[in-house]
């Protein structure tokens, strides 16, 4: 079978590395073989693959080493769960630098060095939005073909759904990535599922998974595994063995997403009460005068 | 006053006059400076050996570096394919750089554009200077291509030069089916020999990608030069000698007309280079020769996977590179080298037979760009002359390894020593410490001369301060003629200037 | 009258032609920077300053170039380095001709490429430390160098580097004045804004650290002679008039200048300042923080230099009035032989210019000298108060064009054929090609210098070398009609 290449985008602390860890855990699980590729400068998208955070990142070897031609795949290449081959893109501490430069030299680097050579899935996770050209980098062509959005049912995890949705509406029309789905990692807000199903005909996609929440997650965590493997016959597991087969399934439904304006976003978000109408006699008044 | 209208003195003499002189005392009274004294203690101790131990600790500053940015690279490469315009996404400042550097080489027009991005494409990304840029470009300059590499700025901000040309086209700036081969080519990895290797492979993919190889009957291959500053005169040479072989060569990225065109009246801005057929059925060769292997190694890679026979040479400078060209050429095309080619082989050998005496023994420090400096050493090494320091601003491991080794395989390359990754700066610590006779180089070299005292043969790029040098070839058995030449000229000026006042000054050497 | 008239009708003619061939957006834009001049109008009637087209063949630089090749790259007991990737220190390594007495890496560092030679690592991380340990490793091999200035390439704003920071850190450390200049090629239109960062940085970091308390022994006739970069040794040739009517030229910038020199600036008595766009906003600073005086001076052919020189002299007592009369007086017989030699193989012969900032005025009268006369000119990076002052220059007809594309400037000669087109190196090969003679007018072609009565010689001797030569002749093989 030709290369699948994924990306999981999201807001930042919305859930993304473990959500895209345990879905691809359930993906080899089904035979697959894996390379998750993190690109986010804290380098923990593999944790869970690995049972440890990965310290080896490509930039922090290459700075080491001079440059990054003096690294070899080995070096940075680490083999987890179920023979899942992790990469870590790592980057600057936070305020110096360019991380998203970071992220341009370590695909770069994997893809001059064959590490997709024998692969079923390369599984990108980038951090929080596409900030700039850097971040932006797994959905250009020839990178990601799908893009999974990891959100919840809060304000501004669907902000972040919308704008990475421009993201890829920019580069869709030149090259060839697609918008596979939303995955709603449930936070329980107030009617979540439907706001997020909502959302997602309004991007022009579909829900593709709705994950609930279960504390299974957090022991696993606490154990840097994931589910699939510290409960593999959790309910939990279950839900991402159905969202694993629900993206094996995508292959080819992806969608040039239609997003949204700031408008639009907040009149679904009023539509389901998330948020009050204004009330412009209050704006800019201090708790003493009103 | 010195100056007059009957004999009109420029700088060179006119401040060598008893008025400026007194002038320059008179401002030294308002410089702040140290003192002669103390310059000359410092200057002393510049070329010590701990200063040099000193030198050689540096991480983090370099000085005097033999290496430019890969985007210079790429303007070249570009350059040589017919009507085509070099185009460089980023800041226009380094485009005026690029096209300044060659003029002073070449001493001819160079044509290249940039796409002006400023202060806003910084922040929104450069999109909108590449619609633009593009559709300016092609109704200005009516190029058949347009090449497009890229600076350190759009580098940096992530610019998607193939998602923006396909938008261009989209907006309509170009005709969709126009060309626009690509390349990144960010400046702060390798050096313009790396900027090169990645133009000549945007260019190969551009043309060569999802196409089906179907190898030719006939003797037919395919030449790349690699980054040449005698690109001129030695894709010509290239060209002759494949014709004396019987043997169809198409050079790929041949800039020998477009940096050479004649003074007739018209300015030409294209003239020349491989054309889009040529491009086409190069796919089809026999295989493809780089001249400069090291510094075309994912150039070669591709060709190697499109299924051809790749030979990777080294600047064949003198007899044992030619023998190695002309053969690999035979093997791949099944010519056989012909007697023409044998008798100019022979002449070489013969020149370097009657000079053998003034060069043997003789100690010679080198720098350049890493395949040139494989193929000066290696004629060195022919000439019985000893490579003593080889500084490579821009090596490669691979290099390393290879100049290593071919010291080691010689009697004459054991005093040899390699320097990758070093400057000039360095090389200056080495030729005050451990003096040769002579120095390899490109005009930058001229500092080290003065300051050290070596003669310096100028051989690489760039030549700035001498002309016409680019019009001889320095590969083939004509080119190593040019070079023993060049080299044995300035052994004997040199054995002129010193013998001077003695009685070996002589006539006959 | 006439003549003008078709003149004027031909050049209002040759700038429809080239917008022709503009896309629309284009030709709209460009058709602001190209005019006719129209006498007694207060300026070219061009925009100027404004963002190149992208795509078109601009002659410009970028803010980099303008700092750290223009302004304080020619301080020579400083080292500058070129911070960020190897490039844009390599191909500006000596190609300006700043000419300069010292020893080179000794005690004086212009002839030199001084870079930090960035790596992918050093985008990704920053590149603070980097050139942190950069400054202690020169600090150690060049001992003698009384300063260290950083010239910001492109990648350092755009990484958010904070240099000012390692500036100060290690100026405390190393006890050396360091020079933090923002000047990254992508910012500003032109070499231009380059100008103006490096003059801010020489207000802040050099003006603003000095001690101008400390005693010094000034007389009335301390000046500074400042904005010549000292091209082929124009400041020298410009210095020795000076001196010899009467002034101390206590300091000399940029060309062939010390620190201590540029810091002299504010205990002038006047600031004579030749290159009026690269830094009259220093000499501005320094007339309204220490009340010194400007003035812009023009040291190109007798006419213009005796203007200057009395100009100059109308702010000093009448013995420096005297004395520059003096001057003017012994230079007469100089200038009227070399006029009597060549004015006859170069009267009437049509000027072509486009040059950076001043040039494409300040040589007008240095050709009238010669009788020769500038039928078109335009600058690369001039402003609209530029253009103002051109008008004390230029003739009625006069085509103007600001910023111009190879490609106009390529139409306009091939139609217009002036005998002589003095531009830049850019320029040099395309106009040879078309058998146009040319000169190099920011390097003097490797000449020089062409600043005051020494340099009107080697002008006069060089246009007419370059117009009379024999070559032009061979242009057209003679077997072809």
């Amino acid at each position: 079978m030709t290369l699948r290449q994924i990306a999981f985008y999201g807001k930042g602390g919305i859930g993304k590395s473990t959500t895209s860890q345990n879905t691809l855990a359930a993906l080899a699980e089904m035979g697959q073989k894996i390379l998750i590729v993190g690109c986010d400068p804290k380098a923990d998208s593999t944790r869970l693959i690995l049972h440890a955070k990965a310290q080896d990142t490509v930039l922090s070897l290459a700075a080491d080493a001079g440059s990054v031609e003096d690294l070899e795949l080995e070096d940075v290449l680490r083999v987890g769960y179920r023979d899942i081959r992790c990469v870590e893109s790592g980057g600057p501490e936070p305020g110096v630098g360019c991380a998203g430069r970071g992220v341009i030299t370590a695909i770069n680097f994997l893809e001059e060095n064959g590490a997709y050579d024998g692969v079923d899935y390369v599984s990108y996770d980038v951090l929080g939005d596409v900030v700039c050209g850097g971040f932006a980098m797994p959905i250009r062509e020839n990178k990601a073909q799908e893009i999974y959005i990891v959100m919840s049912g809060e304000m501004m995890a669907m902000y972040a759904a919308n704008n990475i949705s421009k993201g890829i509406l920019k580069y869709a029309n030149a090259g060839g990535v697609r918008l596979g789905g939303l995955i709603c990692n449930e936070r329980q807000t107030d009617k979540e599922w439907d706001l997020a199903d909502a959302l997602a005909k309004k991007l022009g996609t579909s829900l593709i998974h709705f994950v609930p929440r279960d504390n299974v997650v957090q022991h696993a965590e606490l154990r840097r595994m994931t589910v699939l493997e510290y409960d593999p016959e959790s309910k939990q597991a279950a839900e991402y063995r159905q969202l694993a087969q629900k993206i094996h399934a995508n292959k080819g439904n992806g969608t040039i997403p239609t997003p949204i304006t700031m408008e639009e976003l907040e009149d679904l978000l009023l539509e389901f009460g998330i948020m009050q109408k204004e009330d412009d006699s209050i704006v800019g008044k201090a708790k003493a005068v009103a | 006053m010195s100056q007059s209208a009957e004999k009109v003195l420029d700088h060179s003499a006119l401040f060598e006059e008893p008025e400026y002189k007194e002038l320059f005392e008179r401002k030294k009274g308002f410089e702040g400076g140290c003192g002669a004294a103390k310059v000359q203690e410092i200057a002393d101790w510049t070329k010590s050996m701990e200063y040099r131990e000193l030198n050689f600790k540096r991480e983090a500053l370099v000085v005097n570096p033999a290496k430019a940015c890969q985007p210079l690279g790429a303007v070249l490469c570009a350059s040589g394919f017919e009507g085509t315009l070099p185009y460089v996404h980023g800041s226009q400042g380094c485009v005026a750089y690029f096209r300044s550097h060659f003029n002073r080489h070449f001493k001819e027009p160079c044509s290249a554009v940039s796409d002006s991005m400023t202060e806003d494409a910084a922040v929104f990304g450069g999109l909108n200077n590449m619609v633009d840029g593009l559709a300016n470009a092609h109704a200005l300059y009516k190029p058949k291509m347009i090449a497009v590499s890229t600076t350190c700025m759009a580098e940096v901000i992530g610019d998607d030069l193939d998602a923006f040309v396909k938008t261009a086209k989209q907006k309509g700036s170009i005709p969709e089916d126009f060309r626009v081969p690509f390349a990144h080519t960010p400046s702060f990895v390798g050096s313009h020999v790396t900027g090169y290797d990645n133009m000549l492979k945007g260019f190969l993919t551009h043309f060569w990608d999802g196409k089906t190889r179907s190898e030719v009957t006939t003797p037919s291959i395919n030449i790349n030069g690699g980054f040449d500053g005698y690109c001129v005169a030695n894709n010509r040479e290239l060209k002759r000698m494949m014709k004396e072989m019987g043997v169809a060569a198409t050079i790929i990225s041949d800039p020998s007309e477009v940096f050479d065109t004649p003074a007739d009246g018209e300015f030409r801005m294209y003239s020349g280079g491989t054309t889009i057929e040529q491009m086409d059925a190069a796919l089809n060769a026999k295989g493809t020769v780089f001249m400069q292997g090291i510094s075309a190694a994912k150039s070669a890679e591709y060709v190697e996977k499109a299924g051809q026979k790749v030979v990777s040479l080294h600047s064949p400078v003198g007899v044992a590179g030619t023998d190695a060209l002309l053969m690999a050429v035979a093997e791949l095309t099944g010519q056989a080298i012909p007697a023409s080619l044998e008798m100019e082989r022979g002449r070489l050998v013969d020149a370097i037979t009657d000079s053998q005496a003034y060069l043997h023994g003789k100690k010679f420090a080198l720098f350049g760009d890493p395949d040139l400096l494989l193929g000066l050493t290696a004629f060195l090494l022919e000439l019985g002359a000893e490579p003593v320091h080889i500084v490579c601003t821009n090596a490669t491991k691979d290099w390393t390894a290879k100049i290593t080794a071919l010291l080691a395989a010689s009697p004459f390359g054991k005093e040899g020593k390699v320097w990758p990754g070093k400057d000039l700066w360095h090389m200056r610590s080495l030729l005050a410490t451990e003096p040769v006779d002579f120095l390899i180089g490109s005009s930058h070299g001229k500092y080290l001369e003065r300051d050290i005292g070596t003669p310096l043969i100028r051989i690489g790029f760039p030549i700035f301060d001498r002309h016409h040098h680019h019009r001889f070839p320095i590969w083939g058995y004509q080119g190593g003629l040019n070079v023993l030449v060049k080299i044995l000229d300035k052994i004997f000026d040199t054995l002129d200037a010193k013998t001077t006042d003695s009685a070996s000054f002589d006539l006959v050497r | 009258m006439s003549a003008v008239l078709d003149d004027k009708t031909r050049n209002r003619a040759l700038i429809n032609e080239v917008l022709e061939v503009y896309p629309e957006k284009a030709a709209k834009k460009r058709a602001k920077h190209l005019n006719v001049y129209e006498e007694g109008k207060p300026d070219c009637g061009v925009k100027s300053n404004i963002k190149s087209l992208p795509g078109v063949m601009t002659i410009r630089g970028c803010a980099y170039a303008g700092s750290k090749g223009v302004v304080w790259g020619p301080i020579k007991d400083m080292m500058h380095i070129s911070h960020g990737p190897v490039g844009c220190g390599q191909y500006s390594w000596s190609t300006r001709r700043n000419y300069y007495n010292g020893t080179t890496g000794v005690d004086a560092f212009g002839a030199m490429q001084v870079t930090s030679d960035f790596q992918e690592k050093d985008i990704v991380f920053g590149g603070d430390k980097k050139l942190d340990k950069v400054i202690d490793e020169i600090t150690q091999l060049f001992p003698l160098a009384k300063g260290i200035s950083i010239q910001s390439e492109c990648p350092i704003g755009l990484i958010g580097d904070d240099i000012e920071a390692v500036s100060k850190k290690k100026s405390k450390e190393v006890n050396l004045p360091m020079v933090p200049v923002r000047c990254e090629g992508f910012r500003g239109v032109s070499q231009s804004l380059g100008h103006h960062i490096a003059n801010d940085a020489i207000r802040d970091w050099v003006f603003d650290k000095a001690d101008y308390n400390a005693p010094f022994e000034s007389t009335p006739y301390d000046v500074v002679l400042m904005a010549d970069y000292n091209i082929g040794g124009d400041a020298w040739s410009s210095r020795i008039l000076l001196e010899e009517m009467g002034l101390r030229v206590i300091g000399q910038g940029t060309g062939d200048a010390t620190l201590k020199e540029i810091e002299m600036m504010p205990r002038a008595k006047l600031l004579l300042l030749h290159c009026y766009r690269s830094m009259n906003y220093i000499a501005r600073h320094v007339e309204e923080k220490y009340g010194v005086p400007w003035f812009e001076y023009n040291l190109f052919g007798p006419t213009k230099i005796a203007e200057s020189l009395r100009g100059i002299a109308a702010f000093f007592d009448d013995s420096i009035k005297e004395k520059a009369e003096q001057v003017i007086a012994k230079y007469t017989a100089l200038s009227q032989a070399v006029i009597d030699k060549y004015k006859p193989r170069l009267a009437g012969k049509k000027v072509m210019l486009y040059v950076g900032g001043l040039r494409p005025r300040h040589v007008v009268g240095a050709y009238e000298d010669l009788g020769m006369e500038v039928c078109g000119t335009g600058y690369e990076f001039g402003h609209g108060d530029d253009y103002q002052r051109t008008t004390h220059y230029v003739k009625d007809g006069t085509l103007i064009y600001d910023d111009v594309s190879s490609f106009e400037l390529e139409k306009f000669a091939e139609k217009i054929r002036p005998d002589l087109i003095g531009s830049g190196v850019k320029e040099k090969y395309i106009f040879q090609k078309m058998g146009i003679p040319f000169r190099q007018m920011h390097s003097w072609d490797y000449s020089g210098p062409y600043h005051g009565f020494d340099g009107f010689a080697i002008f006069a001797r060089d246009m007419d070398m370059a117009i009379n030569s024999p070559v032009w002749a061979m242009t057209k093989a003679p077997w072809k009609k």
